[in-house]
């Protein structure tokens, strides 16, 4: 260990140790390894989290070594050379002061060893640096095109998990390669399934997440759980019912005090039975549509003080099933059906969006709906559980249909498209069945129902 | 967010409990910074 401290020095370089302990095992070590170099503790495992060590990672790093580990280590590591071994480890890292990184290495199993020869090249003024996000391959990306077309009109084999495989396989892996620290992301529903894995991703890239959830308990817990997988501490909870006009107020008035520069609308609901809130709407009109609206207007100023603002509506491709309906939105004649209603309120949600992007033309801010295909989350299988029994082996993970969300808030130049829809990090189209298309008075027959329905009460 | 841009914000303490901005690490020199499984 000291003679590859010296090889390091003589390169101009210096070894830094960070270790998951406590300062006094940080201080044994270093006496015991005759280290006189930097030496750093990170019991909350914010460093390794930023540098990748992290997810199923850290529970390599995390149990914690019993107490008379410590005199083991003493005592035996020199001559066994495993437990106080300090190349047995979680990842090394050669950075420049040129902020290059010119070495990366994560042990995958217990004992391994990075060598050292490549450590020391990496110290040397000539060393390349790594590129730490290469470019999707163009060949690569012709494949996913090419069997996009082919898989791409059944709609099985495009919204299941095969299709995520192959689209993926077109995916620009630069896109996502962000720093998303200067903005604040608001998401609903966001302590479960594909809200949830939004959040997670963008605090993973850097960002302020703010929590949009009903309950306080579960929206704590996720918040919490998001900070301890990312390391990033900017992660909030502020309670939301979105089917609740009063809520939507209140969480508004809090979270307006701050700038907003991603707003998503990804709470949904599927009820079994006709459900009216205290405003007197039906629910998943409430949730999916009058709630968002007023959200989005009473966060309109702060997105339009935003550079780059975006409005995001988490749709379904449930709605290419339904017309656009304005006949009886509220249910009051019809009997109920919750799968309707939903698929009802989602093609609504894309009509919507069009109507935000259209309306704020001409500011800073783009507005966009995208679906995220079938997705194994607890809201399918609690809603749907008969489709969740059919389908469960080819649903996709939340996070991979979470993948589009996170693209339209992240990617660089999203100003080129408003008032789309994407699924997949791909436009797509708004029919696919020809009764589907709306009128354009039932486009503004819409915009005037969720002005009504969400204007505040004459008192 | 590449790996560097993350880690440079994050404080964390010494083996004296002095605090440490991991940026100030690689200001002056090139550093090899080491993660180890284990103390502790």
């Amino acid at each position: 260990m000291r003679d590859q401290v010296d090889e390091i020095r003589a390169r101009g370089g210096e070894l830094v140790i960070v270790g998951n302990g406590s300062p006094n095992f940080a201080a044994a070590f270093r006496e015991d390894f005759g280290l006189d170099g930097p030496l750093l503790v990170d019991p909350e495992l914010r460093a390794y989290r930023a540098a990748g060590l992290r997810r199923g990672r850290v529970e390599l790093l995390s149990p914690r070594l019993p107490r008379n580990a410590l005199r083991a280590l003493r005592s035996g590591s020199r001559q066994t050379g495993v437990q106080g071994d300090p190349w047995q480890l979680g990842g090394v890292f050669v950075i420049r002061p040129d902020w290059e990184l010119t070495y990366r290495y994560t042990s995958r199993e217990a004992g391994d060893h990075p060598p050292v020869g490549e450590i020391l090249a990496a110290l040397e003024r000539d060393a390349e640096p790594i590129s730490e996000v290469s470019a999707t391959p163009d060949a690569q990306r012709w494949l996913g095109r090419a069997l996009s077309r082919i898989v791409d009109p059944f709609i099985v084999s495009s919204f299941d998990r095969t299709g995520f495989r192959i689209h993926r396989l077109a995916f620009e892996a630069q896109d996502l390669d962000v720093d998303l620290s200067d903005k604040r992301c608001l998401i609903s529903g966001a302590n479960s399934g594909i809200g949830y894995e939004t959040a997670l991703a963008l605090a993973d890239l850097g960002a302020e997440v703010v929590l949009l959830c009903r309950n306080r308990e579960r929206g704590e817990q996720a918040a919490q759980q998001i900070r301890e997988q990312t390391g990033n501490a900017r992660v909030f909870l502020e309670l939301l019912d979105v089917s609740n006009l009063d809520s939507v107020r209140a969480a508004a008035a809090r979270v307006s005090s701050g700038p907003v520069d991603v707003l998503i609308h990804n709470a949904g609901v599927l009820p079994d039975e006709r459900f009216e809130t205290d405003d007197g709407i039906e629910l998943t009109l409430a949730t999916h549509l009058v709630g968002p609206f007023l959200l989005t207007r009473l966060l309109q100023g702060n997105l339009e003080k935003s550079p780059d603002g975006r409005v995001i509506w988490v749709s379904s491709g449930g709605m290419y099933t339904r017309r656009l309906n304005l006949e009886d939105p509220n249910w009051s004649e019809r009997d109920y059906d919750g799968v309707v209603a939903y698929a009802e309120t989602k093609r609504a949600q894309v009509v919507l969006s069009e109507l935000w992007a259209e309306a704020l033309r001409g500011s800073s801010v783009v507005v966009n709906a995208m679906h995220p295909g079938w997705a194994d989350t607890p809201s399918v299988k609690s809603s749907l559980p008969r489709f969740h029994r059919l389908t469960r082996n080819i649903l996709r993970t939340p996070a991979e249909g979470a993948d589009t969300v996170v693209w339209l808030a992240a990617r660089l130049r999203a100003r080129q498209s408003t008032g789309c829809f994407f699924f997949d990090r791909e436009e797509r189209r708004t029919h696919l069945l020809p009764f589907t298309r709306e009128s354009e008075a039932d486009r503004r027959a819409l915009w005037e129902l969720c002005e009504r329905l969400s204007a505040e009460p004459s008192r | 967010m590449r790996t560097v841009k993350k880690l440079s914000g994050i404080e964390l303490s010494d083996w004296q409990g002095e605090r440490v901005r991991l940026e100030a690490l690689w200001k002056e020199r090139p550093v090899v910074l080491v993660f180890i499984r284990h103390f502790g």
